[in-house]
């Protein structure tokens, strides 16, 4: 049984990973942390006696149930408001984040510098970020949990409910994607 | 098939060394997520260790839930309150059980009682019949029939 402490380091390990997650698939910052903070109470409701090793899989399957149940309530919600929904901004990620990080503080020589590196590297996330959230979402959720939660081939296939092979020609596919989508940006991660 | 499989192998090598350079990119850039983001996850991840611990706490307490409620049937009997609720509950259900066995044994006896008293009826009018003067089989004579209506009808003349 994990421990309050092991429970908590573990949803300290996997929170920000999920909200970027969730951002992707979701693309609303509020959404994606209504998921997670969701996604969280589940676990420890219903799984906090699991044993610690167990919790990772536990997370990634009502991460994703979860995120299937906000679609459903979207596509409830769309379509009894469709145009009241028109009305809402899309843009809490759009383009004042892009500002504020494109400005922040080039005043000195030296700091401009380290700046112009944060830049080029908030830069070159950004249009990592693009890109994956541009996937298909099953190939973006195998890519993300086979190398970024390092999960194996098994238990992706597990949390996704699919065959091995089909999370491995997601993956496959998801890379391929990914490195000539950059590769045209001429960005090399 | 050592040179078919080599490149391939190659290939697979390179995009998962690919795969890698974009997640760890990613998780450069998500460490420094926002300020109010960061404390919105805190809070939510303090919000469901708080649910746990009531979750936890429930199912400490379940078991002399359970005794206090089958307390009210267990005070025919005597309350066990040893916190043994499997012990508890198979009392209960024993004690609960009481009225309806005293229920049962009570028709059956009432059914006894008044086979009996037929039975007894019966066999009154059996020892009347025998030892009357008249033989029994002077009611199945019908000249005996005709005889007892009009000796019954002549003394309210």
């Amino acid at each position: 049984m994990a421990t309050e402490q092991e429970l908590s380091d573990f949803l300290k390990s996997v929170e920000k990973r999920a909200f970027k997650r969730s951002v992707y698939h979701v693309r609303n910052e509020e959404a994606a942390l209504d998921i997670v903070q969701d996604s969280m109470l589940k676990l420890a409701e219903h799984y906090g006696d699991k044993p610690a090793a167990e919790l990772p899989m536990l997370y990634q399957r009502i991460l994703s149930n979860c995120t299937l149940d906000w679609f459903r309530r979207q596509k409830t919600r769309n379509a009894l408001f469709s145009s009241m929904s028109d009305f809402e901004g899309p843009g809490e990620d759009g383009m004042d984040f892009d500002l504020l990080e494109a400005y922040s503080g080039p005043e000195d020589g030296e700091r401009a510098e380290s700046a112009e590196d944060l830049t080029r590297r908030a830069q070159i996330f950004r249009s990592i970020e693009a890109e994956i959230a541009e996937l298909p979402p099953r190939q973006r959720e195998a890519f993300l949990m086979r190398y970024w939660e390092e999960m194996d081939v098994a238990e992706t296939a597990a949390a996704m409910g699919c065959s091995e092979g089909s999370v491995k020609t997601h993956c496959f596919r998801a890379i391929h994607t990914l490195s000539k989508a950059l590769k045209a940006k001429g960005i090399e991660p | 098939m050592n040179t078919v499989q080599t490149p391939s192998s190659q290939a697979e090598a390179a995009a998962e060394r690919f795969a890698l350079r974009v997640t760890a990119r990613l998780s450069s850039g998500t460490d420094e997520l926002p300020y109010d983001i960061t404390e919105r996850l805190r809070a939510s991840r303090m919000q469901a260790l708080a649910k746990r611990k009531k979750a936890v706490a429930p199912a400490r307490l379940a078991a002399p839930a359970v005794v206090h409620a089958g307390g009210g049937s267990a005070a025919l009997g005597r309350g066990s309150h040893d916190g043994n609720s499997e012990g508890g509950s198979w009392w209960n259900a024993l004690v609960s059980a009481v009225p309806l066995l005293a229920l049962m044994a009570g028709l059956v006896m009432i059914n006894i009682a008044q086979d009996e008293s037929s039975v007894h009826d019966v066999a009154e009018v059996d020892a009347a019949l025998l030892t009357d003067d008249l033989p029994p089989a002077a009611y199945a004579d019908p000249g005996f029939v005709q005889f007892l209506k009009t000796s019954a009808q002549a003394p309210s003349r």
